[in-house]
């Protein structure tokens, strides 16, 4: 379980997101809405301990990760993946190398074990052909894909974190993207915090539905409770 | 008054400390956790790949600096001093100061560039999240990288220089040779050989560390990564012009004035 409890992030003195309460249960998806500077991003940095809370706390999973120390954090982020905005491949390796670094940094595995472990994560994402490929040769859909299929390589994850994983990309890949994510949640049973701002994916990949507006979280719930807030906000959200 | 006064204060000197605290952190990692590898990696990139450039500047220099001081010094009947003046001048400033500035256009640029690009792809965030920390993976190889092939290309263009200013006394100057090379060996000194090595190593670090400290910071689009590469350039070349005089005169404080 993720819990935001009261939740500050910022950065400086400066308060981005306060007073957040969240809740994702085990296994289940939450899509973070907002607009953009909202903060969005920032609460996953709070997730991932990039960020300490300025006040409250995050917990996942009975941690408190804002009191986790260096080399705690490490253990911790290795059951969480991690899809930036843009995929943030390292673009002067190949895929198989950006799939692999993290194996080649914290294990003794020896070549082939790796090789192995990255063909079938390519093999998950629907991407084998690529492996010795250059980011830079890839469409913004294959990124993602590999972005995802790096996120997964330490282990199986406990938690996954998109940034805006459909951002900027045609309405068939967002598809497919949505679809993927939905494939990582049943088959591995992972926590989801899908960060966009667009309705239709939210719709696709969600249980779960959280507004940010001002500041603060005002309506948190399913995709009922959201098609039936009379908040002009969320009303101007869902007629675009 | 006072605390906003200590804040002004504490802003300007807050690339200083974050300069400070990623050289040090960097430093530590070479010697803790020596990454072999990415080093080589980037002694080719930053060294191996300046060799036409570097070499270059250093046999023009050379020619030009035997043609100069030729003119100046004939009219003394001085000649016989042709070899002791160049080498001297070559290796104690110019070949070292000149080096490193063309370097400077070259690496500091490129790396500024590299890591400010990215920084604002998040690429750097990636490597933290993947438990990799930025200063061991990226700054510590390219400090190590700076600090060995500066010295080597820096000596090799000097001995380069000499090569191209003994043609020129030779050819232009009715020099013989032998009598040249007496001079280049009379200059080869204490002195001058720690200038020789000292200076290119110390530049070697400017280079390199002031590219990663620009690089690191720079958040933003493909704007800030030029705006952060032109600054970083700009910088290392002050800082380089102001150490070269720094250390001449720490040196001649050593050694006094006994050339
Ligand atoms: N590293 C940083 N340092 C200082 N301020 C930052 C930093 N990153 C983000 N901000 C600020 O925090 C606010 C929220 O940023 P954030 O990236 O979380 O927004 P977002 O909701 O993800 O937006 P988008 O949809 O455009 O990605 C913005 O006002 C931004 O200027
Ligand atoms: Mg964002």
């Amino acid at each position: 379980m993720i819990r935001f409890e009261h939740v500050a992030l910022g950065y400086a003195d400066r308060p981005v997101v306060q007073d957040v309460d969240l809740e994702v249960p085990d296994g289940k998806t939450m899509v973070i809405l907002g607009d953009s500077g909202s903060g969005k991003s920032t609460l996953l940095k709070g997730v991932l301990g990039i960020l300490k809370p300025q006040a409250g706390q995050i917990e996942v999973n009975g941690s408190n990760v804002g009191d986790l120390e260096e080399n705690e954090l490490l253990a911790y982020r290795q059951r969480i993946g991690m899809v930036f905005q843009e995929g943030a491949l390292f673009d002067s390796l190949t895929v198989g190398e950006n799939i692999g670094f993290w194996l080649w940094e914290h294990t003794d595995w020896n070549d082939e074990k790796i090789e192995e472990r990255i063909r079938t994560l390519l093999r998950f994402v629907g991407l084998e052909s690529v492996i010795d490929k250059r980011p830079d040769e890839l469409s913004g859909g294959m990124k993602r894909r590999v972005a995802i299929a790096r996120s997964m390589a330490p282990q199986d994850p406990l938690v996954m974190l998109y940034d805006e994983p459909t951002t900027g990309l045609d309405p068939f890949t967002s598809r497919s993207i949505c679809d993927l994510i939905r494939q990582v949640q049943s088959e591995f049973q992972v926590m989801s915090l899908v960060v966009t701002h667009d309705l239709h994916d939210a719709f696709r990949v969600g249980d779960l539905f959280s507004f940010i507006h001002d500041s603060r979280v005002i309506l948190t719930g399913n995709r009922e409770k959201i098609e039936r807030s009379d908040d002009p906000f969320i009303r101007t959200f869902l007629s675009t | 008054m006072m605390t906003l006064f200590l804040e002004k204060a504490l802003r300007f000197f807050e690339p200083v400390g974050s300069f400070v605290l990623m050289v040090s952190r960097g430093f530590r990692f070479m010697f803790s956790r020596f990454r072999i590898g990415d080093t080589l990696i980037q002694m080719d990139r930053i060294g191996v790949g300046s060799i036409p450039i570097v070499f270059l500047a250093s046999i023009f220099a050379g020619l030009d600096m035997a043609l100069q001081f030729e003119v100046v010094m004939a009219p003394y009947g001085a000649k016989a001093l042709l070899g002791k003046v160049v080498t001297t001048s070559i290796i104690r400033d110019m070949g070292p100061v000149l080096a490193s500035l063309v370097m400077s256009a070259r690496v500091t640029a490129g790396i500024a560039s590299e890591l400010g690009m990215m920084n604002s792809t998040q690429q750097i965030d990636a490597l933290r999240v993947m438990g990799v920390d930025p200063l061991d993976r990226l700054v510590a190889p390219r400090l190590a990288a700076g600090l060995v092939m500066m010295p080597i290309l820096s000596i090799v263009g000097d001995f380069l220089a000499l090569l191209a200013g003994l043609g020129i006394s030779v050819a232009v100057g009715h020099v013989p040779a032998p009598l040249f090379w007496s001079g280049v060996r009379d200059a080869l000194t204490a002195q001058n050989l720690t200038n020789a090595f000292l200076k290119p190593l110390f530049f070697g670090f400017i280079l390199t560390s002031i590219g990663c400290h620009y690089g690191m910071r720079t958040s933003g689009g493909a704007y800030e990564v030029g705006r952060s590469t032109t600054k970083a350039v700009v910088a290392a070349a002050v800082w380089i012009l102001i150490s070269n005089f720094l250390i001449s005169k720490l040196l001649i404080n050593i050694w006094g004035l006994s050339a």
